[in-house]
């Protein structure tokens, strides 16, 4: 009843979610998926740890400058990621300024820690039923026979792993709000294993729905949807958009958060709203940098963006430990 | 500096009186002897009785024979002695004596004395008690709260038959020193929403105070949010039931509405009537309610879209109708839908604010004569008609959240109309986003429905049986996450 301590978890799974939804590709077998699950959510829980015992050892001005730029350009290739998808799905519907516009207002509202928690909370609700309503709709088409049998060599889990093991910057946000142990346990691995696992899920239902076809399939979960003659989603396929739609604004939201908290210090209040004029200065600037990055691969731009979140961890991890080892020659002089 | 106040010669204290509110018409002074001492009485009259004054005060000393001994005597003797009930403080500063005089009471002034005692002969006209106008319920008490804030209280109290109910009365920082009272269960509400209600009502400076709602903009958070900060009720009944949710009514002189805080949104969809009645239809009625905002913030914008950009989404005979009611009429569906709902509202402002003998004819007109000759005229269709219609009549079944039905209405109206699908994307995460971010003094303003859980369909959604509801009392502050 009493939002002292909002939980963002939801935020944190929406945000990881939505990257499965607006998948333009499969990657991988989902047997193959499933076994290298098993390893990479513990593996993705155990960086996401380190990095916030590395970054609660003191984080030093640019390490935070670094981390407000990794949010800044993925919340521009978000956009841009939305926007490709909704070109290719409808073609001509929107402008590309109206679409950064209209995702970025309602974040307006969002400004506060507790408003994206339970805003969070039904998007997350909205998702679940539309893909438990688009399985059911779907289900007379799915066909065991679909399963690929064929024996799966060391590439098929080595794809899986490399995919699997992109490093989103929401496994690394929850070093950034305080007294964690508030939030629950085992977060990070909680967040892991349910993202993987609704990766390998929706692979596992599409692989039943294509068969060997599978990798060949541009935007397939969207293909897939529109499919089943129950679907509600054959004559209201905007559904989709909608809820596209709002979990990126959700995770847009939660990165506004995160780059008030980290350009504003740690002493700010943890409930405290984002600066009106700093969201004015956001509202500009994102649409600003989406014109003018409206040419790039973003299938790309996103490989180097999970290369980039790497370097930035490992920076991290070599701070941290520097700084604690020089408080204990400190200590031990 | 020094506060003017009494002093001992009372033809001075007289004319200074007279110079103060002698152009009052109904301010009233009377010369009297009371055992030989020179007196005077001074009220205004319409809401302080001098017969009240007779009765409860100078027959008593004309029979007494004491000896007062000289103003400070008969001053002494009327405040500690004598069986007069006159207040236990005197009043010697002119600015409290002029509140005093305000407030209905009446003042003896004694020759020889700095200070004036106080007599309570209030005698204000005053509404009776009657029912509810604007909060219908078929069941349970029909008493509704009139604009005098101590019959207002003693209402509250007559339903709150406890110790606990605690009714702190203060004066607001306005012009008129309107009163205002804090009512909350000292045992149930919780001490620092109660501290903090009570600091922040404190602070408020406004010019004129009329109503509770004045109230309300000061106590929310992000000033951008539609949502409102509070909840309002005329019915003591519902007052009460809040105080025992451990809330707190803020009354105000002369406003028949008591102000709730803090307020949540799944409040706007409970009526009295939803507890007195079967769980089974109460949670009907309950669910038809969240539908009926849904309709009526959603519905026309939904059209709007639905005709202009989603056409697959209507099912081909319904389509074909409302094509063929479109291509008569010359304006897009947006701007179609836009003008009927504006004139709706233009016809319910003025049947409301018109005065009642012409306001049916208003209504009639408005209704009848504009719209069917509007339709005749082929300005505007059946089908948007329709619709603007239903939203309208949906808004009635949640009366408390009407301003921001009307608002969202028209901002999905607009964004849907322009930009489609994702207009109406945007604008229904804008209100989902307002409505998470209301955060009325601390507590999720979506509490019980989001996050979903027990609570939600306990009393939130549906309500559960009286047995299960009874079992444990929602109180806020309890049961924290």
């Amino acid at each position: 009843m009493k939002c002292e301590h909002p939980s963002l978890y939801a935020a944190l799974l929406v945000g990881v979610l939505v990257n499965v939804l607006l998948r333009s590709q499969t990657a991988y077998w989902c047997r193959a998926g499933a076994a290298a699950a098993l390893v990479c959510a513990p593996v993705l829980a155990l960086v996401g740890t380190l990095f916030a015992a590395s970054w609660r050892q003191g984080a030093t001005p640019l390490l935070r400058l670094l981390f407000a730029v990794l949010l800044a350009g993925t919340s521009v290739l978000e956009l841009l990621r939305l926007w490709n998808l909704a070109q290719r799905l409808y073609p001509g519907a929107v402008m590309q300024l109206a679409l950064c516009l209209l995702v970025l207002l309602p974040i307006l509202y969002l400004r506060r820690v507790s408003a994206i928690s339970q805003t969070a909370y039904v998007v997350l609700c909205l998702l679940c039923v539309a893909t438990a309503g688009m399985l059911l709709s779907v289900f007379p088409r799915l066909r065991v026979a679909n399963l690929q049998n064929i024996a799966l060599t060391l590439p098929d889990f080595a794809d899986a792993a490399s995919d699997q093991l992109t490093l989103y910057p929401e496994y690394l946000l929850p070093a950034l709000w305080p007294e964690p142990q508030k939030r629950g346990r085992h977060t990070l691995l909680r967040l892991a294993g349910a993202a993987l696992g609704f990766d390998v899920a929706i692979h596992a239902v599409l692989e039943l729905f294509y068969g060997a076809a599978m990798p060949l399939r541009a935007d397939p979960l969207h293909a897939a949807a529109r499919c089943g003659a129950l679907s509600v989603f054959t004559r209201m396929e905007w559904l989709q958009l909608i809820l596209w739609v709002m979990a990126v604004t959700v995770k847009l939201a939660l990165y506004l958060y995160a780059m008030t908290r980290l350009l504003g210090g740690e002493s700010r209040q943890e409930n405290a709203a984002a600066n009106l004029g700093s969201f004015c200065v956001y509202l500009l600037l994102m649409p600003t940098a989406c014109l003018l990055l409206r040419g790039l691969d973003v299938d790309a731009a996103l490989r180097w963006r999970s290369a980039f979140t790497w370097g930035f961890v490992i920076l991290a991890w070599i701070g941290g430990a520097a700084a604690w080892l020089c408080r204990k020659i400190r200590r031990c002089s | 500096m020094q506060k003017p106040a009494l002093c001992r010669a009372l033809p001075k204290n007289l004319a200074v009186l007279q110079d103060r509110f002698g152009g009052s018409d109904d301010f009233y002074t009377k010369k009297l002897s009371v055992g030989g001492i020179a007196c005077a009485i001074v009220l205004f009259t319409g809401i302080s009785s001098p017969e009240k004054l007779c009765r409860l005060a100078l027959d008593m000393l004309d029979r007494d024979p004491a000896f007062f001994g000289g103003g400070p005597g008969l001053c002494e003797y009327l405040l500690h002695q004598s069986l007069i009930p006159a207040e236990p403080q005197p009043a010697s500063d002119l600015g409290e004596i002029g509140e005093l005089l305000a407030n209905g009471m009446s003042l003896l002034l004694i020759d020889g004395c700095e200070q004036a005692v106080v007599f309570s002969t209030q005698e204000m006209p005053q509404r009776s008690i009657t029912t509810p106008s604007g909060e219908g319920n078929m069941r349970g008490s029909q008493e509704a709260f009139t604009e005098l804030l101590r019959n207002n209280v003693s209402l509250l109290r007559r339903q709150f038959r406890s110790g606990t109910l605690v009714a702190e009365i203060s004066t607001a920082h306005t012009r008129a020193k309107t009163e205002y009272c804090l009512c909350y269960d000292s045992a149930l509400a919780p001490p620092e929403t109660i501290a903090a209600l009570r600091a922040r009502l404190a602070q408020i400076e406004l010019p004129v105070l009329l109503d509770s709602a004045y109230f309300a903009s000061f106590l929310k958070q992000d000033k951008l949010n539609l949502f409102p900060a509070a909840a309002y009720t005329e019915r003591p009944a519902t007052a009460c039931a809040r105080l025992c949710e451990g809330k707190a009514v803020v009354l105000v002189a002369g406003s028949p509405y008591a102000m709730v805080v803090p307020s949540f949104f799944a409040e706007h969809f409970e009526c009295l009537d939803d507890y007195a009645s079967g769980a089974v239809f109460a949670g009907l009625i309950r669910l038809l309610k969240y539908l009926a905002f849904l309709l009526s913030v959603f519905g026309p914008g939904l059209y709007v879209m639905a005709v202009a950009f989603a056409p697959e989404i209507i099912p081909v005979q319904l389509l074909t109708k409302l094509a063929q009611a479109e291509a008569q009429t010359p304006l897009p569906p947006m701007l179609e839908m836009l003008a009927v709902t504006l004139l709706l509202e233009i016809v319910r402002e003025a049947g409301l604010r018109a005065p009642q003998s012409i306001s049916h004819t208003v209504s009639i007109v408005g209704a009848l004569i504009i719209g069917e000759t509007a339709v005749d005229a082929g300005i505007v269709s059946v089908p948007v008609l329709t619709m603007a219609a239903a939203a309208t009549i949906a808004t009635l079944a949640v009366p408390s959240l009407y301003e921001q039905s009307i608002l969202f209405r028209f901002c999905v109206i607009l964004l849907a109309g322009l930009f489609g699908v994702l207009g109406l994307t945007c604008a229904a995460l804008m209100i989902l986003a307002m409505a998470c971010g209301s955060e009325p003094f601390g507590y999720d303003y979506l509490y019980p429905l989001m996050p979903p859980g027990k609570a939600s369909v306990r009393d939130g959604f549906v309500r559960s049986i009286w047995s299960e509801l009874a079992k444990a009392g929602e109180v806020i502050g309890r049961h924290e996450v």
